[in-house]
């Protein structure tokens, strides 16, 4: 039914419409980049300001699981990149092996980090210190992000089995790769501010 | 728990972050001649993360990273 | 120019056009139905927060009154701050008149995204009934930037929570809609409008477009920040937990020093569209005024600590954003000095929309100078929280926002309606506003030379006479607004049809019927050259030339 209803309209309109929802799409992804700016603003601003970083009594999270977590998660935009190429070319068996390969590495970096905020962080709460706010705030701004990658990617990926994507149409897959791949590249940042500065 | 096992854990990160940074970039090289806007941003998505691999590198070969 | 190979866009159409009262009128797609629904709904915000400050000046009439208590004058003057940028600057300048005018200037049949648009106007009456209903409950009483630690004490802060809620919900608004006009101008411009044949409102609505998407995000995130601190004690603002209130002035500000151009910035637009119309000759240094909004836009970013001066900033800092905020200056001289000279030995019409462009001419460049005195820091220091300031603020929101406003609502209103409005009181209505606005704040600068504070109910008897004036004046400066909306009331019931074009202006929304059809124009126009050119053929091609060259009135 959604198939029938995308093809009743031409190739160029779909062409021009999509393109008008990539450059939105790409501009709230922009700004969506804003509010994490802000929160690392806020970070930055706090640590610079504290005589002691992490306060005392306040461990610093673990690196190594953290470590095994970034790789998992950059691992991820890796399938989803080779996803993406599998319905360029019509391959559709590679598109969903490689799709479902994406949701199962984001769940498990959903996994880790909810490991590491239960086990690993014991004294360190939201509400207790300048460090756990802006460590709970950013990173589960961004677990949130994934929550909902992980989500996108599981519509997507039903409505490409109920053929809504082609080769040519596929929008919604294209604003799902780089939703993914943005909440990777968030990452890169977020590892290197609370593991390694 | 997961403290007492550092050393599997940083091999584990080590390997695959190798494998991760090989694919982002002969990922980039396929990319490189396309020019429609996402190929754009997809390039540029694709060095992040080779630089995010490139951090996970560094912390288990243990040249950066802050373990306390 | 060849028109054999113009690229014509691929789809016909957008939205099929409604056929309920309620997609007609309610939930409406169209841009245009958008823009009037806007109007109507910041106008009764408007009311709202009019009179709240006309309850201020009530309280302010004698040095001691006690008309209001205390608590009651500082949530006025917080919610009458809030809803006068929130609720009906930004509304007015970005929904209304950016989705009236700007589709259409560009040769569009509406925005990129029309869903999106009613969405973000939809989430104008949600966040105006939180904001308001935070009265019921005590409203927050730090003014309008609700400053840590003021704003987290208990009772002052207790329905902080709704306030957030309500300004989160606007800003995601004003986010939606830059992004959506951003695509719009960046995808949707008719065949041969290239960027420097934009009429100048267009380059004002894009550049406000890039600020509502970039600062207004952030202001999404301040706000989380704020609430997370009030609701769950997550120290960010918090100084006893290593938290920084002079943090959130920076974030704060980060985006507030671009709302004022967000502000600003249309009215500009409004007055480059309006000077070239009644002075029937070409916009002096069309390249220098839509370049300057463009560099004003980048420059906003970097002088937000302006605003902090007094908040104990290292010396290289406020070194820097004293300069850069100084420099800001340059662009917006560039542009005063290119409307002054476009009406110089022009042919002037002093038609009530040239009228109230001159009031913001006079008006803004006097806030302006205020500006830059304001941003020297040693000066600073002596104005800061001073009724010099909120004379500043005033000259240029409601001297340079609200004369552009209603320069716009004059210029546009036959466009809008179909309905000239009555000129007579119109000119009425200019003048009395111009003199009762000069006389309401122009003291206020004295008397924050002289030391009175600002968001005090009581002050010292020196200021009685001064206050008592001013308050006079600002009652009969509301009363003058009373004269546009009957005028609004006799153009519906008696206003004479305007036809196509009577101003005899040239840019694409004149040259549709009026009011404008549903799909703006029945075939796409295409775009031969710039549309100041007043003396040359019309530069379009694609159009009904029989409407176009109906004769000026």
């Amino acid at each position: 039914m959604a198939a029938a209803n995308a093809h009743a309209v031409s190739d160029a309109e779909y062409a021009e419409v999509s393109g008008h929802r990539l450059l939105g799409f790409l501009f709230f992804l922009i700004s969506d980049c804003v509010i994490f700016g802000n929160f690392i603003f806020s970070y930055l601003y706090l640590r610079n300001a504290a005589p002691l970083w992490p306060p005392v009594g306040i461990e610093r999270p673990y690196l190594y699981l953290a470590a095994v977590n970034s790789i998992v998660l950059f691992g991820s935009g890796a399938t989803m990149h080779y996803a993406m190429e599998g319905m360029r070319h019509d391959r559709r068996s590679q598109f969903i092996g490689y799709t479902l390969a994406t949701i199962v590495l984001g769940s498990m970096f959903l996994g880790g980090q909810a490991y590491e905020y239960t086990h690993l962080l014991p004294h360190t709460t939201w509400a207790g210190t300048t460090f756990g706010a802006s460590f709970y705030t950013l990173t589960g701004l961004h677990g949130f992000h994934v929550f909902i990658g992980v989500i996108f990617l599981i519509v997507v990926l039903l409505q490409t089995l109920r053929g809504t994507y082609t080769q040519e149409r596929h929008f919604g897959l294209t604003a799902a790769t780089l939703y993914w791949h943005f909440v990777d590249v968030i990452w890169v940042a977020l590892f290197f501010l609370f593991y390694i500065y | 728990m997961l403290e007492s096992i550092p050393t599997e854990l940083r091999i584990i990160a080590f390997i695959g972050a190798v494998i991760v940074a090989v694919v982002a970039l002969v990922a980039l090289r396929g990319e490189w001649p396309k020019t429609r806007l996402e190929d754009h941003v997809t390039k540029i998505m694709m060095v992040l993360l080779t630089v995010g691999c490139i951090e996970v590198m560094l912390v288990a070969i243990g040249t950066i990273g802050r373990v306390k | 120019m060849s028109v054999t190979h113009v690229e014509l866009p691929a789809s016909s159409h957008i939205h099929p056009p409604p056929d309920t009262f309620i997609k007609k009128y309610v939930f409406s797609l169209d841009h245009k139905v958008i823009a009037i629904q806007y109007f109507i709904t910041a106008g009764l915000f408007l009311v709202f927060a009019g009179l709240l400050a006309e309850l201020m000046r009530v309280q302010l009439m004698g040095p001691n009154n006690h008309v209001l208590s205390v608590a009651v004058f500082n949530q006025a003057y917080s919610l009458h701050g809030t809803a006068m940028v929130w609720l009906v600057g930004i509304p007015i300048v970005t929904g209304a008149f950016g989705n009236l005018i700007m589709p259409v200037q560009i040769g569009a049949r509406d925005v990129a995204f029309p869903w999106l648009n009613m969405l973000s106007f939809w989430m104008l009456p949600v966040a105006g009934i939180l904001v308001f209903a935070s009265l019921l409950f005590g409203a927050p009483q730090a003014g309008w930037t609700e400053y840590p630690p003021v704003s987290l004490q208990l009772p002052l802060g207790e329905s902080l929570s709704l306030w957030c809620a309500g300004v989160f919900v606007i800003g995601v608004s004003s986010t939606i809609t830059g992004l959506n006009f951003l695509v719009t101008i960046v995808k949707m411009r008719a065949p041969g409008m290239t960027y420097t044949r934009m009429p100048l409102f267009v380059w004002a609505t894009g550049v406000t477009a890039f600020l509502s998407m970039i600062a207004t995000a952030n202001l999404s995130a301040a706000l989380a920040g704020l609430f997370i601190q009030h609701n769950f004690g997550v120290p960010f603002y918090d100084v006893t937990r290593g938290g920084a209130p002079v943090l959130w002035q920076h974030v704060f500000w980060f985006y507030s020093h671009p709302a004022v151009y967000i502000l600003i910035l249309p009215a500009f637009g409004i007055v480059s569209e309006v000077i070239p119309t009644f002075v029937r000759r070409p916009i002096f240094g069309y390249k220098a005024i839509a370049y300057s909004s463009a560099a004003i836009g980048l420059l906003s970013f970097m002088v937000w600590a302006h605003h902090m001066f007094t908040s104990g900033l290292q010396h290289w800092e406020q070194l820097f954003f004293m300069l850069l905020t100084m420099v800001i200056a340059v662009p917006t001289g560039i542009k005063i000095f290119s409307w002054v000279t476009t009406l110089w030995r022009g042919k002037i019409r002093l038609d009530s929309p040239l009228l109230f462009v001159l009031g913001f001419l006079s008006t803004f460049t006097l806030g302006g100078i205020t500006g830059v005195m304001l941003a020297s820091v040693p000066a600073d220091a002596q104005e800061h929280a001073s009724y010099f300031v909120v004379a500043h603020i005033h000259y240029v929101l409601f001297g340079g926002t609200i004369f552009g406003i209603f320069a716009g609502l004059y210029y546009w209103w036959p466009k809008m309606t179909g309905r000239m409005l009555d000129e007579r009181l119109g000119k009425w209505h200019f003048w009395l506003m111009y003199i009762f606005f000069n006389l309401t704040f122009l003291p206020m600068h004295w008397a924050g030379l002289m030391g009175m504070p600002r968001r005090v109910a009581t002050y010292d008897p020196m200021f009685a006479g001064t206050n008592l004036f001013v308050s006079i004046s600002s009652f009969v400066l509301a009363a003058s607004i009373l004269i546009f909306i009957y005028n609004a009331y006799r153009s519906a019931r008696y206003g004479e049809p305007a036809g196509p074009n009577p101003w005899g202006a040239r840019t694409l929304e004149w040259m549709i019927p009026s009011p404008m059809p549903y799909y703006n124009f029945r075939d796409v126009p295409i775009v031969l050259s710039g549309p100041y050119d007043y003396g040359k053929p019309l530069p379009y091609a694609n159009i009904s030339q029989d409407l176009a060259m109906t004769p000026v009135r």
